[in-house]
């Protein structure tokens, strides 16, 4: 039992260890949701309702790369590379390579959020109770799940340098659209209907609900939609490994 | 008597990919330690098999085993170590980060240590795997297949790329963990290879094994010289010259097979002082291919 661990622990250590090495995966995961942030919050003068709105859709951003880049770019690139192969020729426990990766990921959105809640508190002036704090981290620590069957797919089904282009796409498009930059109410109409298929409006509805930010939400009816979509995206990524395999 | 166990056994064995047949039925019998080379030619089924054998590829019929048990199951992943044919490890990574890692799959692997120790890796343990040349990172993947102390070791052209003094290196490695009882099975191009490293010689054609003898065995079928050169001498005298053992033509050229490179060439030189290009060498393997798989058949 120690041995397995003791591996799974060296596994997560070596995906921290190429993350933290990558500047382009620091960047976009670590770098940018906290300047964007701090850019709309504090920055740029508005309703003074804004630094709490954009801390329950920033923490969505904030959590989606990490699970994107970390997922989609990375298995591509080792699958591309042969490394996967060796892995599983290896005597590894098959599922600690994704499990490892889970780790890392789930460490670094969480080094993402808490940079981000610092900035919050100290320098936007958001005030809420400890026990609003501690929802709202696990909302949006658990909204890191679904992102991750996202990077799990595209790094199955893409070669590495596809899958950097597809990364990007999805994750600026998942950002812009589905309201996480700039408050869905402000786009016109349509686009706040298009916002109803992305798992980022519903995960950031879910956000803003634990927040108590202003304004009527369905709470059940967006867990059941992103309950939904986890599904999909679940079989979807069962289907991308087994078509990867026998390819 | 008790027969000592097969460390590799294929029975009839066939793999297809799609209508591709990469392998059309292969009997093998690798029992004991040692170094077993397979030659062929691009495309002969070399990967296929030994992915098969790693339980990276569903076989499509036939039987295979590794060391007693099915392949891609953890007792057998757990007695094999691989160096792939298109695999490069993490380039982030330090190779005794990666070392470490691997080590840590294994039940009874060699230590960190030792494992950079016996692979020569000293001057670069440190360096990520990326700033290293292609004969360090072949010996860095080197390391990766042996850490875990495993009984068989598949190295799927392990010197493709390397200039002559790394795979000098690495044959001295390889033969180095034969000595310590293990068995390696590695596929080549290169006749010259399997030769200086192999106890036994496969050569692969197209999906079977069309040889399977001792290095010299092979060495007496390949033995003498092919002597190429454009000359106005006609086929059917050169084929009469002394040592000559065939003749072909190609193009402007003629290929003679000489057992006896110094006296037919002074022939050929005396019937044709004026004969351009000359050059000398070692058989070609499809030559001896040719030759071995017809004494085999
Ligand atoms: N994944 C695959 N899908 C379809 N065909 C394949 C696949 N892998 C190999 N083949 C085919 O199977 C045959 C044997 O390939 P294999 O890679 O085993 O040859 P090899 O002896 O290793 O060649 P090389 O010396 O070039 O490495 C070839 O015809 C090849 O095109
Ligand atoms: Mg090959």
């Amino acid at each position: 039992m120690s041995r397995i661990l003791h591996s799974f622990v060296l596994e997560t250590g070596a995906e921290l260890l190429k993350a933290l090495r990558a500047p382009e995966f620091i960047f976009p995961t670590l770098g940018m949701p906290v300047a964007f942030y701090s850019l709309f919050a504090i920055m740029i003068p508005g309703s003074s309702n804004n630094p709490d709105y954009l801390l329950a859709t920033y923490g969505v951003f904030a959590v989606m790369g990490p699970a994107i880049f970390g997922f989609g770019i990375s298995v591509a690139n080792e699958r591309d590379k042969g490394w996967l192969d060796l892995k599983l020729a290896a005597p590894s426990l098959g599922f600690s390579y994704i499990a490892a990766k889970v780790c890392s990921t789930l460490l670094f959105s969480s080094l993402s959020l808490v940079i981000i809640y610092l900035v919050a508190g100290f320098a936007a002036g958001v005030v809420l109770p400890q026990p609003t704090w501690a929802l709202l981290l696990t909302t949006h620590i658990l909204a890191t799940f679904p992102f991750i069957l996202i990077g799990l797919i595209i790094g199955f089904i893409f070669n590495a340098n596809a899958a950097i282009a597809i990364s990007n796409v999805i994750f600026l498009a998942f950002a812009a659209l589905g309201g996480l930059w700039i408050p869905i109410m402000l786009f016109p109409q349509s686009m706040q209907s298009f916002a109803h298929f992305l798992p980022t409006f519903h995960l950031s509805e879910i956000a803003l609900y634990v927040l108590g930010a202003p304004g009527e939400r369905d709470l059940n009816y967006h867990i059941l939609i992103i309950a939904i979509m986890s599904l999909v995206l679940l079989a979807a990524t069962a289907f991308a490994w087994s078509k990867q395999r026998n390819h | 008597m008790q027969q000592s166990p097969s460390i590799l056994y294929a029975s009839n064995l066939k793999k297809s990919y799609g209508t591709v047949e990469a392998i059309k039925g292969i009997n093998l019998n690798i029992q004991g330690s040692g170094v077993y080379a397979i030659l062929g030619q691009n495309g002969a089924g070399k990967t296929s098999l030994i992915k098969c054998a790693l339980g990276l590829e569903k076989i499509t019929s036939g039987t295979l085993q590794v060391i007693g048990s099915a392949p891609g199951t953890l007792q057998a992943k757990r007695q094999i170590g691989v160096i792939l044919q298109d695999s490069d490890l993490p380039d982030l990574l330090t190779v005794k980060e990666q070392i470490t890692l691997f080590a840590s799959y294994y039940p009874t692997p060699f230590s960190v240590e030792k494992t950079i120790e016996m692979c020569a890796l000293e001057d670069f343990a440190d360096k990520r795997y990326k700033k290293l040349s292609g004969g360090q990172k072949r010996r860095a993947q080197f390391a990766l297949a042996i850490v875990g102390n495993p009984q068989l070791i598949f190295l799927d052209e392990p010197t493709t790329g390397l200039d002559i003094e790394a795979r000098r290196n690495l044959w001295a490695v390889i033969r180095d963990f034969a000595k310590q009882g293990k068995t390696i099975v590695l596929t080549t191009h290169y006749l010259e290879e399997a030769e200086n490293l192999a106890d036994r010689i496969m050569i692969m054609n197209s999906g079977i094994i069309v040889a399977d003898a001792s290095p010299s065995e092979i060495q007496k079928q390949s033995k003498g010289s092919v002597i190429r050169c454009e000359t106005s001498t006609s086929y059917e005298v050169l084929q009469k010259l002394t040592g000559v053992s065939s003749v072909s033509i190609s193009g402007r050229f003629s290929e003679i097979h000489s057992t006896d490179v110094n006296q037919s060439l002074s022939e050929m030189l005396s019937l044709d002082p004026n004969l351009k290009d000359l050059t000398v060498n070692q058989p070609k393997l499809e030559d001896v291919f040719g030759r071995l798989s017809q004494g085999v058949k």
